[in-house]
């Protein structure tokens, strides 16, 4: 028999890719489809959680079976008011409340529901153009991960007031979620101890912004027809050296959930990650050939510059 | 559901160079790589809470993708995840290689005789550098029925090439040794 570094180094000779190479590169597109294609899905543990469970839940079952049933608390109030209500709240047997708003002069409507829900809530509404005296007490600093969400439209019925989801389990005693409302402005701030009423005073005109930048890869501007989106850093630098840009990087905070929006970390330039992925490119207005891309450090399932695919948004 | 999301990114980005490889090595088309990438990818996702951290989440997925190419081949496949693009990229993988020599085709051939255990005990050792542990992760056998398998594949492949009568290439042409077990 030929000795055993022989026929390993025979049978090397046959791989399709060199032994100790990679195939693929992740960064390459079909990567990224194949990537972004099977995130898109929900992933397995929650999908397989239900299934393990199962025996648990026939012993629960047989506890108390008109428990289960009443998975979703309505409140009272919401039943008398019929079916198409200002304000719908809804709470899950495990704590969660969902909050939709669609009439925001119903104050006392919302309050009596979040009440017999038991969510520790205070909400005021305020006339357009005013906001209540901050601040009206302590501002809780560490808000756990997961208490509520940032408002959002509701699914089916843009443009007619948000919904909200609160984790009723996650306040802590004595803590208070204080809302304001208003037309087009809400604020949602979590207060410990003693809360102050509602002192309206005039909301400051929002300051204009000088802006410095804009979006560089629309018709007419200095990067039209390059698509930037959704690639990394480094499939989009050789371009912009070919044309001589200056690139400087703005840094986004996406908040939890990605839910379309973001903030800015820090702009820089000092160079990125080449496996950072790029949302967008936006050129300064005063200084040509200067383009700031709008980058993370990882990917997200959807665009947090446009909430989504920027073919959604941008027609052109 | 983020950090899932963030895990299953970091396992990918580690990871994507090396499965690609495993099934374009193993695969006779791209598109049928391709396909057991996609596959392989999918079932890490569902199955995101038996997939293991670190370096062990190669060999997992290594795991994963010869049942998913056993199943391929069986046509039980119906997932067809992979794109366009994808497709490309494995077929630029197949254009610049293995080295079509004579020699190197007839001992390819003979290589096909052995059977599927054979061959991938072989191949794990000798294409994707794996140790004897890290087989009997990757295969669920134990680290001394993977020995065994191992001795015995050599040999049955030595003497196929033995019976054939294979010349030998150079030395010289060989990849080096990484490692001996």
């Amino acid at each position: 028999m030929k000795d055993i570094d022989e026929i390993d180094s025979i049978t090397r000779a046959l791989a399709r890719v060199d032994p100790g190479q990679p195939g693929g590169r992740p960064s390459d597109a079909g990567a990224r489809t194949l990537l972004a294609s099977i995130t898109a899905e929900e992933p397995g543990p929650f999908v397989a959680r239900p299934r393990r469970r199962r025996p648990r839940r026939l012993a629960l079952g047989l506890a108390g079976a008109g428990l289960l049933a009443a998975g979703i608390v309505v409140g009272p109030s919401l039943l008398e008011n019929g079916v198409s209500p200002s304000y719908a709240v809804t709470k899950n047997s495990d704590g969660v409340v969902y909050v939709r708003v669609r009439d925001f002069s119903d104050v006392k409507g919302l309050t009596r529901q979040l009440a017999e829900l038991k969510v520790p809530a205070m909400v005021d509404y305020v006339s357009p153009g005013k906001q209540c005296q901050e601040p009206r007490g302590t501002y809780v600093e560490d808000i756990p991960p997961g208490l509520y969400s940032v408002p959002e439209n509701i699914p089916g019925d843009p443009g007619r007031g948000w919904q909200m989801r609160i984790d009723t389990k996650l306040f802590k005693p004595g803590q208070t979620f204080v809302w304001t409302i208003s037309e087009g402005h809400t604020s949602t701030i979590l207060m410990d101890g003693p809360i102050a009423p509602c002192v309206p005073e005039d909301r400051p005109e929002p300051k204009e912004i000088k802006r410095d930048y804009r979006v560089a890869t629309l018709k007419g501007r200095s990067l039209a027809g390059l698509r930037v989106d959704e690639k990394t850093v480094g499939e989009v630098l050789p371009e912009l050296r070919k044309r001589g840009s200056k690139i400087t990087y703005l840094v986004m905070g996406i908040p939890p959930g990605n839910p379309g929006g973001f903030g800015e970390l820090r702009t820089q330039s000092t160079p990125v990650g080449d496996d950072w992925i790029v949302w967008e490119a936006e050129e300064s207005i005063r200084q040509p050939g200067v383009i700031r891309l709008l980058v993370t450090d990882r990917r997200y399932d959807r665009n947090p510059v446009y909430g989504g695919p920027r073919d959604d948004v941008i027609k052109e | 559901m983020n950090s899932e999301r963030a895990r299953f990114e970091a396992v990918y980005r580690e990871t994507y160079g090396r499965i690609t490889a495993y099934a374009v090595r193993r695969c006779n088309s791209p598109q049928d790589a391709a396909d057991v990438v996609a596959e392989t990818f999918s079932i890490a996702w569902r199955r995101m809470r038996e997939l293991p951290d670190g370096e062990e989440a190669a060999l997992w997925l290594y795991g994963v993708a010869r049942k998913v190419l056993a199943n391929h081949y069986r046509g039980e496949n119906r997932r067809q995840a992979r794109s366009v693009e994808l497709d490309a990229e494995m077929a630029d993988l197949y254009g610049a290689s293995p080295d079509s020599g004579v020699e190197l085709k007839a001992i390819a051939q003979i290589f096909r005789t052995l059977s599927d255990d054979d061959r991938e005990v072989l191949s794990l050792v000798a294409w994707e550098g794996l140790d004897r542990q890290e087989i009997a992760a990757v295969l669920g056998l134990s680290r001394n029925a993977v020995r065994i398998r191992l001795h015995r594949a050599r040999r049955r492949f030595a003497r196929a090439l033995a019976e054939a009568d294979v010349r030998f290439m150079a030395e010289s042409r060989l990849i080096p040794a990484e490692r001996s077990l």
